[in-house]
């Protein structure tokens, strides 16, 4: 329900081929491999001296080999010195008296090139092999496959020193040491881009081709492969990182060609760390010869791999949202301090005054979940996303309060911040939650707990003991590893101490029995269930430790009807035995005018309409409500054309001025354009209404002004539903 | 016109555009790991058979599992049956997927954020079908805002330029329509078109499709879970259980006096407002596992009126009235159907043989 991040998966709700997003990271990455672009492209002209030229004004530099010279038999020899970092040469110089700046320039070229060259043709190689094994599988996918799989186990580097070896004067050619590079990495991103492609080529976009008459290599090459360019991105710049690992190794092995043999090899990072290592730079100190081409090397790999942050955030978006950054949150004031399992409070809530608590009228039952002006945002500052927007519910006890909505009208974050299950980016920025505890079984606290001030500790004794929460989907919710019962007894263990092993296990097949599961299937895996089956076990474990608020969201919306009745059979019948109250969260409004005692009708993030549920179905106030109800098309009567609602549910981060609804609504007036309507009682205290038609002088439209059923529901047949025609 | 569903008079006489006979299709899933795993038959569809008249939506009603969207894709020709056979305006459908048959056949997938290429613009993904087919050579763009206007996407130069995430829900499934009328199609085949949008939005797609046959003349499948809304937009219902046809008959008749048990079942199942107490249902239970499918009629095991025959005997199609079927035992006073009027059931002996 949050409206970050893109429909699951690889998400590409920026597409505009690798628009990156503008992270730190990411410009970091760019600046430094922009300096690395531009010393490969000027740095040997740029360069001061010839890299190879030798300073005789330094030569005369040298130390005594030890053991030779004056009172030795041998006559004296000399080690020449290398110069430490002067004005003339601000890297010094080697043993060679050749200046190291100019040869760290030098190399860049050569390095940056071999790394680019053999990146570019390993990519394709991957692309070539891990595309079409994908898209094509069955025997040519198990051929291409075997064939990276052969050259992943073959281990690189000595593969790479063997082919260098062999081939004659191969280090001198740095095309020829590309290649052979090239050959020894590609396996690894084809078999990535193999099992991409594998998914893709099941998607419906990709079989919306093949069903228009699309020719298979157009298929690849325009459907799928622009689908895959990040990844390919990916793999490249990591590719690339490897090539010049790889090239730096074989140079330092001299394997690639020394500038000074015939034909000369290219001055590269590898060739200047092999001549410091040859001459003794490490051990005598020298750093100024051997350290800069090692700083170079990492100082890439580092721009090269922040660069691959910035794609992993562009291909996987949740990365980038994952939480709240500390610095926005302090400056929106909201304590730094957010722990993981609660979701963040503005500090302004705690300090803001406490409306005092209202008095509950002797007809109405008990509430036991207060919410009050709950605002919730997405993010912080100017960036923020109002999800929820002052929104006022009270759960009773023994109720079952639907809580109805299109997606993105905010009725699930409504409903798990109230909790404060949300993970950041979410914040609750204002209002009050409170739970009037009084523990059905096991020795909960009682009395009323502010939810918004209370510690993580205060909740996890609240959590599941008190109040329950069931998802949509039950295979995320259960554990895959573990079976059924060894579920139901890590719950009963720690909530219920004192029952024995055998008590937990004969409590848990209870529990399944009651909703309508055979006790043997404790001993099941979650994925041995049926979508139906995990469902009920969730419910099950949900009551096992009789809550006194269940919060079901879109429990059912994944089943077939069929399941989907029974298990609201057995949900009610709980519900009556037991006494929950339960907050029951769908977009099926008609479902839940069965279910529901009393229904609220979220839109664009606010309460709009909340009344009993049989007067909402048979007199909706809210034009929305009215067009709600007329989406779904009746099982009886004779069939008639309907119009919905024209229009589509508006963009939270653009909300229409005044009443969010009134694009979409048929009756707008001037007045619902320019003014938000509040949501205030009508037709007495039991139901409330936000629409500016029931206010002051309007003409109420007849659709709206039906008359209250009676206490009972009326029979259908007497029901007019005037749909707009 | 309006969108509403008239009550369907059986085109019997009359070629189908489209019509799927005796098709039969099994997939095999691996039990276990490794090169030794076994291998199971997973019986998705057995011996179903559907036409598609034109000007006639035809929706295939059923839980999922019940193998409506695998004879959905055997219609389109993404994948092939094991037998039976595609019939496209009386003559069997020609091997593979020629682009004569994309021609005449298109499809509209269920989940509209899968099913456009999010790389492309709005204006690909409706000017390939068109470049393709040679449709409007040369004025590509005008024929593309022709589609666009055809699903009422307007301004339809501003939509040809978008990307679909900036497109709803709503207006994605629109392209994927426009997108499969772009060749001119006589067939849609729409699998759950609309049970991933929106439930303020999914009004509005139905009433395209409707004015799509009335306005064009499609034959369209609409394949479907919710039967509230086959009876809104459907001609003819086709109830589907465990891979194979339960009962079939214009939609209101369907709906109104279900024959078959399992359809009883669906209804007392779905949602209704206008319900005046909790409804009571009429079977209970989970469809069988395909991997070894009941004996006899497959709904047995759930059925409330299971006789002994129904354990043993797969029922054949009987009629219940006019252009009704139900392949269930209850009926089986009734006359056996070799070929019911609509075409709908396989012959109870023998497949040429012809009642009427």
């Amino acid at each position: 329900m949050a409206p970050v991040g893109g429909p699951g998966g690889v998400a590409f709700h920026r597409t505009r081929i690798l628009q990156l997003p503008r992270s730190p990271k990411v410009i970091a990455g760019i600046v430094i491999l922009g300096f690395f672009g531009l010393v490969a492209v000027i740095g040997r002209w740029a360069a001061p001296y010839s890299p190879n030229a030798t300073d005789p004004k330094n030569w005369v530099q040298h130390i005594l080999v030890g053991g030779t010279g004056p009172g030795t038999p041998y006559p004296a020899q000399y080690y020449p010195l290398p110069f430490p970092p002067s004005a003339a040469h601000w890297l010094g110089t080697t043993v060679f008296a050749q200046d190291a700046l100019s040869q760290v320039l030098a190399s860049t070229q050569a390095t940056l090139f071999v790394g680019l060259l053999a990146a570019s043709l390993a990519t394709v190689l991957s692309i070539l092999f891990g595309v079409t094994a994908g898209y094509i599988g069955g025997g040519t996918d198990e051929g291409l496959s075997l064939v990276a799989n052969v050259f992943l186990a073959i281990p690189g580097l000595p593969l790479l020193i063997v082919l260098a070896d062999y081939v004659p004067n191969a280090g001198s050619s740095i095309f020829l040491v590309g290649a052979i590079i090239a050959v020894t990495t590609w396996a690894y991103s084809a078999r990535t881009l193999r099992a991409q492609t594998l998914s893709l080529r099941n998607r419906d976009f990709v079989e919306a081709a093949r069903v228009s008459g699309e020719g298979r290599l157009r298929i690849i090459l325009v459907e799928v492969l622009p689908n895959l360019v990040p990844i390919v991105a990916a793999s490249f710049l990591f590719t690339t990182l490897s090539a010049i690992g790889a090239y730096v190794a074989i140079a330092f092995l001299g394997l690639a060609g020394s500038p000074t043999a015939d034909p000369p090899g290219l001055w590269n990072w590898g060739e200047m760390l092999r001549e410091g290592f040859a001459n003794n730079a490490v051990r005598s100190g020298w750093w100024w010869w051997w350290a800069p081409p090692g700083i170079m090397v990492a100082l890439l790999g580092t721009g090269l791999a922040l660069l691959n942050f910035g794609i992993d955030e562009f291909i996987n978006p949740r990365l980038r949202t994952g939480g709240l950054s500390r610095k926005a949150a302090r400056k929106a004031g909201i304590s730094a301090y957010t722990r993981l399992g609660l979701t963040p409070v503005a500090s302004s809530v705690l300090d803001a005054p406490q409306p005092a608590t209202r008095a509950v009228s002797a007809t109405e039952a008990e509430p036991v979940l207060e919410i009050r002006g709950l605002c919730v945002d997405y993010g912080v500052g100017d960036q923020a996303v109002h999800a929820v927007m002052d929104c006022d519910l009270v759960l009773r006890r023994g109720q079952v309060l639907g809580l109805a909505g299109e997606s993105g009208s905010g009725k699930t974050t409504l409903a798990l911040a109230a909790v404060r299950l949300l993970r950041p980016p979410a914040v609750i920025s204002a209002g009050q939650v409170l739970f009037h505890s009084k523990p059905i079984s096991g020795d909960g606290p009682t009395g009323t707990i502010d939810l918004l001030a209370a510690s993580l500790d205060d909740m996890r004794e609240l959590r599941w003991s008190e109040i329950a929460v069931v998802l949509q989907s039950a295979l995320d919710s259960l554990n895959p590893v573990i079976t059924i019962g060894a579920q139901f007894d890590d719950l009963l263990r720690v909530h219920r101490p004192n029952m024995s092993g055998a008590e937990r296990w004969s409590r848990a097949a209870e529990l399944l029995a009651m909703v309508g599961m055979s006790g043997d299937r404790l001993r099941s895996y979650s994925h041995e269930l049926s979508g139906g089956m995990r469902q009920r076990a969730m419910i099950a474990m949900a009551i096992a430790l009789e809550p006194q608020v269940i919060i079901l969201d879109e429990p059912t919306t994944a089943l077939d009807v069929v399941t989907q009745r029974e298990i609201l059979e057995e949900l009610i019948g709980l519900r009556d035995r037991i006494g929950f109250a339960t907050l029951f969260i769908t977009h099926d409004l008609s479902l839940l005018v069965e279910l529901a005692d009393e229904i609220a009708v979220m839109y664009a993030g606010r309460l709009m309409e909340r009344a009993a549920a049989g007067a909402l179905f048979h007199a909706p106030r809210l034009p929305y409500t009215h067009g709600l109800l007329n989406c779904f098309p009746p099982l009886h009567g004779a069939p008639r054309r309907m119009e919905g609602i024209t229009g589509s549910p508006p963009d939270l981060k653009a909300l229409p001025h005044g009443c969010a609804f009134h694009p979409r609504c048929r009756w707008a007036m001037q007045q619902c354009r320019e003014e938000r309507p509040r949501l205030l009682p009508i037709d007495g205290a039991s139901r409330e209404v936000a629409c500016w038609l029931h206010r002051g002088y309007a003409v109420v439209p007849p659709e709206l002004a039906r008359p209250e059923p009676a206490a009972k529901k009326l029979v259908h047949a007497s029901v007019t539903r005037v749909g707009p025609s | 016109m309006n969108g509403v569903a008239p009550m369907a008079t059986p085109a019997a006489t009359d070629v189908a555009v489209l019509e799927g006979r005796d098709l039969t299709k099994s997939f095999w899933v691996k039990q276990g790991r490794g090169p030794l795993a076994k291998k199971a038959r997973v019986h998705a569809v057995e011996a179903v058979t559907v036409r598609l008249d034109a000007g006639k939506v035809t929706a295939i009603v059923g839980e999922s599992g019940a193998g409506k969207t695998t004879v959905a894709r055997i219609l389109a020709k993404i994948i092939k049956p094991d037998t039976g056979q595609v019939f496209l305006d009386g003559q069997p459908a020609p091997a593979g997927r020629p682009r004569a048959y994309a021609a005449k056949v298109q499809m509209v997938f269920q989940d509209p954020f899968a099913s456009l290429n999010p790389v492309h613009r709005v204006r690909h993904q409706l000017v390939r079908p068109l470049e393709i087919h040679h449709i409007a050579d040369g004025h590509v763009d005008e024929a593309a805002e022709d589609l666009l206007r055809r699903v009422a996407l307007q301004p339809a130069a501003q939509f040809l330029n978008k990307f679909p995430y900036e497109l709803s829900g709503g207006q994605r499934q629109r392209v994927a329509i426009a997108r499969a009328l772009a060749v001119r199609p006589r067939v849609l085949l729409a699998d759950e078109p609309v049970s991933m949008l929106d439930v303020s939005i999914r009004l509005g797609v139905l009433n395209l499709l409707a004015d799509l046959r009335d306005r064009e003349h499609l034959a369209i499948l609409y394949v479907t879970h919710d039967i509230a809304s086959a009876r809104y937009l459907a001609d003819t219902i086709v109830v589907m259980y465990a891979g194979q046809l339960v009962e079939a008959a214009p939609s209101v008749d369907l709906t109104d006096h279900a024959a078959h048990p399992y359809t009883q079942l669906l209804l007392s199942a779905a949602p209704d407002p206008d319900r005046d107490e909790a409804p009571k249902l009429a079977a209970r239970g989970a469809p069988p596992s395909l991997l070894a499918p009941p004996s006899g009629c497959r709904f047995h095991p759930r059925c409330p009126y299971a006789m002994e025959i129904c354990k043993n005997q797969v029922p054949p199609s009987f009629a219940v009235s006019r252009a009704h079927v139900a392949a269930c035992w209850l009926h089986a006073d009734s006359a056996p159907k070799s070929a019911s009027e609509n075409g709908l059931f396989r012959p109870l002996s023998d497949q040429s043989a012809k009642t009427q």
